[in-house]
């Protein structure tokens, strides 16, 4: 008689299905996964320590490259802390420009995660074109308000670095044409493909509780059907008075968590138009004239205390606790990075399924290594 | 299900038909992609309100055009006309950058010792720096300003350590590339620059492409300064004997290959120029005139005077090693020498020696002056 046996095989740490340097040990009874454990750090870069020996506005750079999609959104939760730290108020023109970058930057980061998912399932390259083609608008648009394509650097405490050049709105507004027919267009390309759906559908499935016991976060959790936004749950900056919805999902698998997405991008988008009409009419400046002088921002020695902040990045919740013992450094500088939390389950969500729908499950998490590891 | 928030509500994402619909779903998902297809030969996409046509750009052949914001590296900024580097030397930039690559060493004035607002020497690891602009942003006196320029690949190990050369920008190449940048600090940053010019001597704070202009310019700064410049020789420099002269002789005939004779080459035609021109040096025979190359030379800072003389008896002396080891290891490995300066910017004045080595020669110059400084904190006299 025949007997199987079970086998342990290596998934990465070169680039599993293009999500960075990451490791899965996974056994496997034939086709089947038996066990799956993460292994991180191979990306590890001493966020943390080298914030704690730098002065508060010397981390500004360095967290452009915890998530490298995103850096608007690393930044704002930067500069989120350090302001409730500091007690430093911001103006509502920073507010609104803040939010219009991060919800950009939403668009952009869930497009490109959408594109990383179908490249893993085997639309190879062609839905990941679409999205980098509307990532490459967004980031011309980001170029031009900060200088930068990727690393921004464009928060600062109190505000942002500049405000935008005159060029800007109107470039904006063309963006904004083009975006609906991206999405129905993207949505149509793949929505309904009957081997997307096979492979997506009811694979990966992340129970509500289980979900909730892991502190998942973000459109994953959204998707197991927890409607968790802090921007509505802790409404931070002028996300109060934005009218926008919740998409959640119903079973958790792979395909809620791609629906989610795209839903969350036509969201994002009338939170843009929101914002673009009410711009004209806000008021203070782009930054605190208080903290206007960078020398001021150099020189920031929060009161002693701690303070933990946390804005829904487009991969969850991004928190920054820091710890200040009245210098010029933190004493404690400390991320939650959501891409760390939301990979923990990635066992519990593997087990039972074959080995192909490994790759598809982690590309539904979305997951950048420089958060994961920082 | 409904879950209502504050203007908004939670709804549940549409999941679509529960059954498969036989290929319908993939025809329409390809009929996207021959949309695309068919617009990609046909039209381009040009306005960001549009989803298809080629959006490619031919990198090599095309350039975009970047943004006035547009950052990539620092460069230091110099007044087009008089050279003079805005640059005081207040370290804010050294001290704000969060990798630590800039490194500034200030200026000193050669007679008193006293610092000079304006820079000696200035490196930045371009390899290293994470182009964040706040070395552009925290600068009080508009000097350091984030260059556009991106094609830097350079296949010379430390080639992107850049010094002060390699650096040294006119205000007008940064007036192109940022109009409304520079409009805003313009005022400002001329007038600081006025200050401090008053606070600077001779060839102190001018960059250092636009030192043989200047000269050119003003004949009689040259010869003031030559004029000043036996009465500040110290003599560090054990005489030569006759010996290694000979032998020094003998290795001149070597072709210059390294950065040490190349250096030293210049120096002996800086000497032999000097000799012709101010007719001093009666004593001297051409044999030595490599050991004493630095009388009278075109450089007008006594300070650098020194050190170039310096620098030039080491280059004598590892060659004399060399040669009587018939070997030939270098001992002072040639400076970085930054390719940048050279390549991509316009330079105002293109030098008129052979760039390489001169550049080499005032490298090894200043380090030797740095290290002479570093054994003496006293201070020369």
């Amino acid at each position: 008689m025949q007997t199987t046996q079970e086998l342990q095989i290596n998934i990465g740490p070169q680039h599993p299905s293009t999500h960075g340097v990451f490791r899965m040990t996974v056994t496997v009874d034939g086709e089947t996964v038996v066990k799956l454990d993460p292994v991180f750090g191979y990306l590890h870069r001493n966020h943390e320590q080298l914030a704690e020996v730098s002065t508060y506005i010397q981390s500004m750079p360095y967290t452009d490259r915890l998530d490298y999609f995103n850096s608007m959104a690393s930044n704002y939760g930067l500069a989120l802390a350090v302001e409730k730290l500091a007690g430093i108020e911001v103006p509502q023109r920073a507010n609104y420009i803040r939010a219009l970058m991060n919800e950009l930057t939403r668009i952009l980061n869930h497009a490109t995660a959408i594109g990383f998912l179908l490249n893993d399932m085997g639309a190879w390259q062609t839905a990941l074109a679409f999205s980098m083609r509307e990532r490459e608008k967004i980031l011309d648009l980001f170029e031009m308000a900060s200088g930068a394509r990727m690393m921004c650097n464009y928060f600062r405490f109190g505000g942002i670095w500049r405000d935008l050049p005159t060029e800007f709105i109107p470039q904006l507004k063309q963006l904004m044409i083009g975006l609906p027919t991206f999405f129905d267009e993207f949505d149509r390309l793949l929505r309904e493909n009957e081997i997307l759906r096979m492979r997506s559908i009811n694979i990966g499935i992340l129970p509500k509780e289980l979900a909730a016991a892991y502190s998942v976060t973000g459109p994953v959790l959204r998707a197991s059907g927890i409607a968790y936004d802090i921007r509505k749950a802790e409404p931070y900056g002028i996300y109060g008075e934005l009218d926008f919805d919740v998409p959640i999902g119903t079973v958790g698998d792979v395909y809620d968590r791609y629906l989610v997405r795209i839903e969350e991008m036509r969201q994002s988008y009338r939170m843009i138009q929101q914002i673009i009409e009410r711009l004209p009419d806000t008021t203070g400046g782009h930054i605190n004239p208080k903290m206007a002088d960078i020398g001021r921002q150099k020189t920031l020695r929060p009161p002693v205390g701690d303070v933990y902040a946390r804005i829904e990045s487009p991969k969850g919740e991004l928190g920054f606790y820091l710890v200040s013992d009245g210098s010029e450094r933190p004493y404690r500088y400390k991320v939650r990075a959501p891409s760390f939390i939301n990979l923990t389950p990635l066992g519990d969500m593997c087990r039972g399924y074959k080995v192909a729908d490994v790759v598809v499950i982690l590309g539904s998490i979305d997951i950048v290594m420089g958060e994961v590891d920082r | 299900m409904s879950i209502e928030f504050d203007r908004g509500k939670a709804y549940p994402v549409d999941r679509g038909t529960p059954n498969m619909r036989n290929g319908q779903g993939m025809l329409a998902g390809m009929g996207v992609v021959f949309k695309h297809f068919r617009d990609a030969m046909t039209k381009k996409l040009d306005s960001p309100a549009e989803t298809s046509g080629i959006f490619t750009v031919e990198y090599p052949e095309e350039h975009f055009t970047l943004p006035e914001a547009a950052r990539n590296f620092p460069i230091l900024l110099y007044e087009d006309s008089s050279g003079q580097e805005l640059c005081t030397s207040c370290f804010q930039c050294e001290r704000i950058c969060p990798p630590q690559v800039i490194h500034i060493t200030q200026a000193k004035d050669s007679l008193t010792g006293k610092a000079v607002p304006a820079i000696a020497e200035f490196l930045i690891e371009y390899d290293a720096c994470m182009s964040c602009g706040l070395c552009a942003e925290v600068c009080p006196f508009d000097a350091i300003k984030m260059d556009h320029a991106y094609e830097l690949s350079t296949d010379v190990h430390g080639g992107l350590t850049i010094d002060r050369t390699g650096l040294d920008r006119p205000i007008s190449y940064y007036e192109q590339l940022a109009p409304s940048f520079w409009a805003e600090v313009k005022d400002g940053a001329l007038k600081k620059l006025q200050g401090t010019m008053k606070r600077r001597t001779g060839l102190i704070g001018v960059a250092p492409r636009m030192v043989e202009t200047l000269k050119s310019a003003a004949p009689s700064t040259q010869r003031e300064a030559a004029a000043a410049l036996p009465a500040t020789l110290e003599t560090p420099i054990p005489a030569p004997s006759a010996a290694p002269a000979a032998a020094e002789s003998v290795a001149a005939t070597i072709p210059a290959t390294d950065g040490d004779t190349k250096a030293a080459k210049l120096a002996a035609i800086r000497a032999a120029n000097a000799k012709k021109d101010a007719s001093v040096a009666s004593a001297e025979t051409g044999g030595t005139s490599t050991v004493l190359p630095a009388e009278g030379a075109a450089v007008a800072d006594p300070k650098a005077e020194k050190a170039a003389k310096l620098a030039a008896i080491r280059a004598a002396n590892a060659r004399k090693d060399s040669s009587d080891t018939q070997a030939a290891p270098a001992i002072e490995t040639p400076a970085e020498v930054p390719v940048i300066a050279t390549s991509d910017t316009p330079p105002v004045v293109a030098p008129v020696n052979d760039a390489k080595a001169e550049k080499a020669a005032k490298l090894a110059a200043i380090r030797a002056a740095n290290a002479k400084k570093n054994e003496n904190p006293e201070g020369t006299p």
